[in-house]
């Protein structure tokens, strides 16, 4: 899988690269709008990270210029600006979806694999990790064959983190996916390390295998194995 | 619209000039037509007298009519038909026969028309005269007897009248116009003045207040009302350079931890295990930090004053049972105990997003300052006419003190203790601009050492259902 990444700043720009490149993505650079505009006429990219602020051409620019060329590529933007209407305007350029900075890199890796699955069947019934298992038609949870007794908000985490297991998720991402709040001011941190603890009590506490592990200042993972 | 003068003195002098002329003018008119008809009254009465003493005369003894002359009666003819009988001096000499004449002419003309009071005047040699006359039958001959009254006295009395206005006239207005122009001057003195001050005020000096030279005319009222906007004025300036000065002491606080974390990382090698940690610790300060500019930004987008959302129809009792669902976890972690009480359904006009934030913020902070075990108990109900929301904990209570200033931003009453319960010290004045925003009002009402409540009052939906949210 090929992404393009457009951002000026160089620090960013190589934590991306980095970064993208550990989920064994294979990422181009591009430090300029122009450039950026240039490599996505020039090559095939899976998917576009695009930073808005640019120098010289701006990324809504650059971004209304390609989908007029009839560019299909998913674009992902990235953004300092989090109003209404900010976002309304980068979605009505052709921008598949948006993250606010400071955003947290496991966020920006989870929309990059929902915008790559996009238009595939997301039909999962069932979730699996080691010998924990979740039926979301039936609505259960078992490990180790036995049932674990969830409150709904529990179950809700515990399927998140299923979906992403592997990865890394942030407090942001489960407060806005999760517990559906809009707002980034809403002090819901502590409600989250209160759920995330119970649940890991329900499901990691009579056994040897940890599975829910914290990831200290970036979150929470579902994961075999301790790291 | 060159021609209109840009000075207010100017434009005053103007009006008042044109006004007094107006005034002046119709006063002149006015005096002249009242004396002219006062003086021909004068005239007409004369006429009426010398008319019946000559006729007097004539009936005493029509051959001695003579006399008539030495009785002060200058203008007169007597006619016997067509023939003179007597006329005085003056009479002559002023040609009247011609006049009566004249007069007969017009009489027979318009002799249907009969007129009791028959007076006439008469124009010759630039002189102009006023007659009289009447038929007398006595001693069986038939007398014309006529009088006549010289105009002249009355033509220059409204002469001199006329005069004396044309003359005062222009002099009274320019008078006036001066004084008028002196005056509007003094008058607006102080508006000159307190342009010249305002001038000199500028965000830096703000302080400066303009002078009210008295503060109950209108001038002076006006400086006291821009004196106030200014001292408003002052005082959000200096809000806004506190909560920047706040703002950047708040920011500083995480950067220096992540700095510090850093540099003492970096100065010895540190197995992955203690790396990790370090880095850790410096994302959390990073997370900090992050949540610090979105409050900072939920404020200034307040301050701004363009969030404007939407109001619509809510549950209240919903939105509050909402709220203590999705913080209780905090408060069973603490061991304490969290109640709701509904005590009648209320629907509010609100923006839920914006009033959910508020009660967050509150409950949140309730949670954090009451003592594990303690007690915090939310009641919904109906309050002077409000919908009210009341949040009453049992914790150590708010002191006096602190009262006001808690909905402030970054005020702690503990300085030390921001670091330990991690807020940002902004939650209860985003809950303030978030129930104001929705046409409510927060309060506190506090006992030290036995608890405090938050009182949010909201005007209640008229009528109408709720919508379904």
């Amino acid at each position: 899988m090929r992404i393009l990444v457009v951002e000026d700043e160089a620090k960013v720009a190589k934590a991306l690269k980095e970064g993208l490149e550990a989920e064994h993505y294979e990422v181009m650079v591009a430090r300029t709008g122009e450039e950026g505009f240039f490599l996505a006429n020039a090559q095939t990219f899976d998917l576009v990270v695009l930073d808005l602020m640019l120098p010289g051409r701006d990324g809504i620019e650059v971004l209304n210029t390609l989908r007029k060329q009839g560019l299909q590529t998913p674009v992902l933007i990235l953004t300092a600006r989090d109003t209404v209407e900010d976002r309304v305007v980068g979605l009505d350029s052709g921008a598949d979806d948006y993250l606010v900075k400071p955003f947290a890199f496991p966020e920006l890796v989870a929309r990059i694999r929902a915008l790559l699955r996009r238009g595939r069947s997301d039909q999962v019934l069932r979730l699996k990790l080691a010998d924990l298992e979740m039926d979301l038609v039936t609505h259960t949870a078992m490990r180790g064959g036995q049932a674990l007794a969830l409150t709904a908000r529990e179950f809700d985490l515990l399927e998140y983190l299923l979906r992403q297991q592997g990865h890394v998720v942030s407090r942001e991402m489960l407060a806005r996916d999760v517990w559906k709040e809009t707002s980034r001011a809403t002090p819901l941190d502590n409600v989250i390390d209160v759920h995330v603890a119970r649940l890991r009590r329900k499901v990691d506490g009579p056994f040897d295998v940890k599975l829910l592990q914290t990831v200290r200042g970036v979150g929470f993972v579902l994961r075999e194995g301790e790291r | 619209m060159t021609l209109y003068p840009r000075s207010v003195r100017v434009r005053m002098t103007l009006w008042f000039g044109a006004t007094l002329a107006l005034i002046l003018l119709a006063f002149s008119v006015s005096i002249q037509m009242f004396v002219h008809a006062r003086l021909m009254r004068q005239v007409n009465r004369q006429l009426a007298r010398d008319l019946a003493v000559v006729t007097r005369v004539v009936r005493d003894d029509p051959d001695e009519i003579s006399e008539v002359s030495e009785l002060g009666i200058a203008l007169a003819q007597v006619a016997e038909g067509d023939r003179t009988v007597y006329r005085t001096e003056d009479w002559r000499r002023a040609d009247l026969d011609k006049a009566l004449k004249r007069w007969g002419k017009d009489l027979k003309r318009d002799g249907k028309r009969k007129r009791s009071d028959p007076v006439w005047s008469w124009r010759s040699d630039g002189r102009s005269y006023r007659l009289t006359a009447t038929t007398l039958a006595t001693s069986g001959r038939d007398f014309r007897i006529a009088v006549a009254q010289d105009e002249k006295s009355v033509r220059q009395n409204l002469t001199t009248l006329a005069l004396m206005f044309l003359i005062g006239f222009p002099l009274t207005l320019s008078l006036a116009a001066i004084g008028g122009y002196f005056l509007a001057g003094r008058l607006l003195r102080p508006v000159g003045a307190m342009a010249s001050k305002a001038q000199e005020i500028t965000a830096e000096r703000l302080s400066e207040r303009l002078p009210v030279a008295s503060p109950n005319d209108e001038f002076g009222r006006l400086a006291t009302v821009f004196n106030r906007t200014l001292e408003r004025l002052e005082n959000s300036f200096e809000q806004l350079r506190r909560f920047t000065a706040d703002a950047s002491h708040e920011l500083r606080t995480p950067l220096t931890a992540i700095r510090s974390v850093g540099e003492v990382a970096l100065q010895e090698p540190l197995d992955p295990a203690a790396c990790r940690d370090v880095i850790g610790s410096m994302l959390e300060e990073a997370d900090r930090l992050a949540r610090l500019v979105d409050n900072l930004l939920v404020l200034t987008r307040a301050d701004s004053g363009r969030v404007r959302p939407p109001r619509t129809p809510l549950d209240l009792a919903a939105l509050v049972k909402d709220v203590a669902d999705c913080l209780g976890v905090l408060a069973e972690e603490k061991k304490q105990a969290l109640t709701v009480e509904i005590a009648e359904p209320l629907i509010v006009e609100a923006d839920r997003e914006t009033l959910r934030l508020a009660l967050i913020n509150i409950l949140d902070n309730a949670i954090k300052y009451t003592p594990a075990e303690g007690h915090i108990r939310i009641v919904v109900k109906r309050r002077d006419g409000k919908a009210a929301v009341e949040i009453t904990d049992d914790g150590p209570g708010i002191p006096v003190e602190h009262r006001e200033k808690i909905f402030e931003r970054f005020y702690r009453i503990e300085k030390a203790r921001s670091g330990e319960t991690g807020g940002t010290g902004l939650g209860l004045a985003i809950a303030r601009w978030a129930v104001e925003l929705n046409g409510g009002r927060i309060e506190l009402e506090s006992e030290e050492g036995r608890g405090s409540t938050f009182r949010i009052a909201l005007p209640e939906r008229q009528g109408g259902d709720v919508a379904q949210t």
